[in-house]
């Protein structure tokens, strides 16, 4: 089983001394949840665990570990691993400090929080699952189980494509129903391996001109604000649709900016490929001039 | 309590100044507010040759000046328009002629995107607008702020992602 190959795998890596700390998932409180898991000894590596619900990406993580003298190992699904490459592409982390340790990923379910456990196999996946096109990671150092066989995903700018057929009051009333919701929690900013500054300028004092009230205009100003700063460098993981206590369909924004990047700037996957630049951080000589 | 006005030393009659004396200049119609983002090296300059060339040009835009207009952070752009913009005009040197060689590439991507959307966000595309206007170029200043007061006059008073009505 996989958790039994990461376990073993794990022990390995800390009893050798190759790693210093193993980032993974333990069972949770409940059964429907799976919570990111720091070992560091070889002794707790049986808390370990992979099942349909490690959703959690731990690629961020590698944040906390950036400065630590020793390796960090860290479990990766196939949105981790273009995390990990988000952050390596940005010089937040280093190749040789990570040790990647690859899952195929069955994708993750979406559970009702009921006190008693259910049929696993008949709940529905996550929404950030069922768009997802990279199952297997791009990145490894080494890989347990199988490859699982690349899925057919639905197309994931329906729904985008649907609300530009509206008309422009009709898109603002949607959006205004929505930011209304927002109460800039920045669980969404917390969560995105592209939100990876030091300092947010959310977070940051003294700049007047960027409000920090929870207002309709101050959260439309967030929510595009954030699309903006993650133009281009989305790795699509869908965590901070997931992770919004308010239910905002954030990736309905992301990926009306990836769809309107790969229109005007040629295809592009972030997250895929270290040597590929994100669209946004360079230019063509002959890029569309709609601006004369 | 009340006060003995009847005690207090008597206040010097205010009189209305004569009517003739300041000229009524409150607009008889809604006139747009416009913030333009002004390259520092090319477009502040073709407006500096915009006015010392005496031309005409609607009293809509308020220049600020950036020292490029891959200067210009979006969020500028939504601030403007919760404080109160109309419209939005960010305006730099011709691509290849950037002072900083290659900054208005760099724009040209990003307000492309920015401009779409803003459109998926429900504002009208024609409210903000980027331009090529280099330092010899006045007439072309004079133009585009003439066309876009316009545009936006037709449009109305802008009413989305404003910080109070």
């Amino acid at each position: 089983m996989i958790t039994e190959q990461m376990r073993a795998i794990a022990k390995d890596l800390l009893e050798k001394g190759e790693v210093g700390t193993v980032i993974g998932w333990e069972k949770g409180t409940f059964w429907y949840n799976s919570t990111p898991l720091f070992i560091s000894k070889p002794e707790q590596v049986d808390k370990l665990v992979f099942d349909e619900f490690c959703a959690n990406n731990l690629a961020k993580y590698l944040l906390d570990f950036k400065l630590a003298e020793t390796k960090t190992a860290v479990f990766v699904k196939g949105c981790d691993a273009r995390a990990v490459n988000r952050l390596l592409q940005d010089n937040q982390v280093s190749r040789d400090k990570v040790y990647l340790i690859g899952i195929p990923c069955p994708g993750m379910k979406e559970a009702p929080k009921t006190a008693q456990p259910q049929d696993i196999a008949g709940l529905p996946l996550l929404t950030k699952c069922k768009m997802c096109a990279t199952p297997n990671p791009v990145l490894f150092d080494v890989m347990v189980g199988d490859p699982v066989p690349d899925k057919k995903v639905a197309d994931r700018f329906a729904a985008v494509e649907a609300l530009e057929g509206k008309s422009a009051d009709e898109k603002y009333a949607y959006w205004g129903k929505m930011f209304e919701k927002c109460i800039r929690c920045y669980a969404c900013r917390n969560v995105c391996p592209a939100c990876n500054c030091r300092e947010c300028c959310f977070d940051a004092n003294g700049l007047n001109w960027l409000g920090k009230q929870n207002n309709l205009p101050e959260t439309q100003m967030f929510s595009m604000t954030r699309a903006m700063h993650v133009a281009g460098r989305c790795i699509e993981c869908g965590e901070c649709e997931r992770v919004c206590p308010m239910g905002l369909p954030i990736m309905e924004i992301n990926r009306k900016v990836i769809k309107d990047l790969n229109e005007l700037f040629g295809p592009y996957d972030a997250g895929m490929n270290l040597d590929d630049r994100p669209p946004l951080g360079t230019y063509k000589l002959d890029d569309p001039e709609k601006f004369m | 309590m009340s006060i003995n006005t009847e005690a207090l030393p008597k206040q010097p009659e205010v009189t209305a100044p004569a009517a003739t004396a300041i000229p009524d200049v409150t607009p008889k119609e809604w006139i747009p507010r416009i913030v333009g983002f002004a390259c520092n090296w090319c477009t502040y300059a073709g407006a500096d040759l915009a006015g010392l060339s005496r031309l005409h040009y609607p009293p809509t835009v308020r220049l600020i000046r950036v020292p490029c207009s891959g200067r210009t952070n979006p969020q500028f752009i939504i601030r403007a328009f919760q404080r109160g913009a109309d419209g939005v005009l960010v305006a730099g040197c011709h691509p290849g002629d950037c002072h900083y060689s290659t900054g208005n590439y760099f724009t040209r991507r990003r307000f492309l995107l920015m401009q779409r959307l803003l459109e998926y966000m429900g504002m009208d595309p024609r409210r903000f607008q980027a331009r090529w206007i280099s330092g010899s170029e006045g007439p072309k200043f004079q133009q585009v702020v003439t066309q876009m007061s316009e545009d936006i006059k037709a449009l109305g008073p802008n009413r989305k992602m404003r910080d109070a009505e």
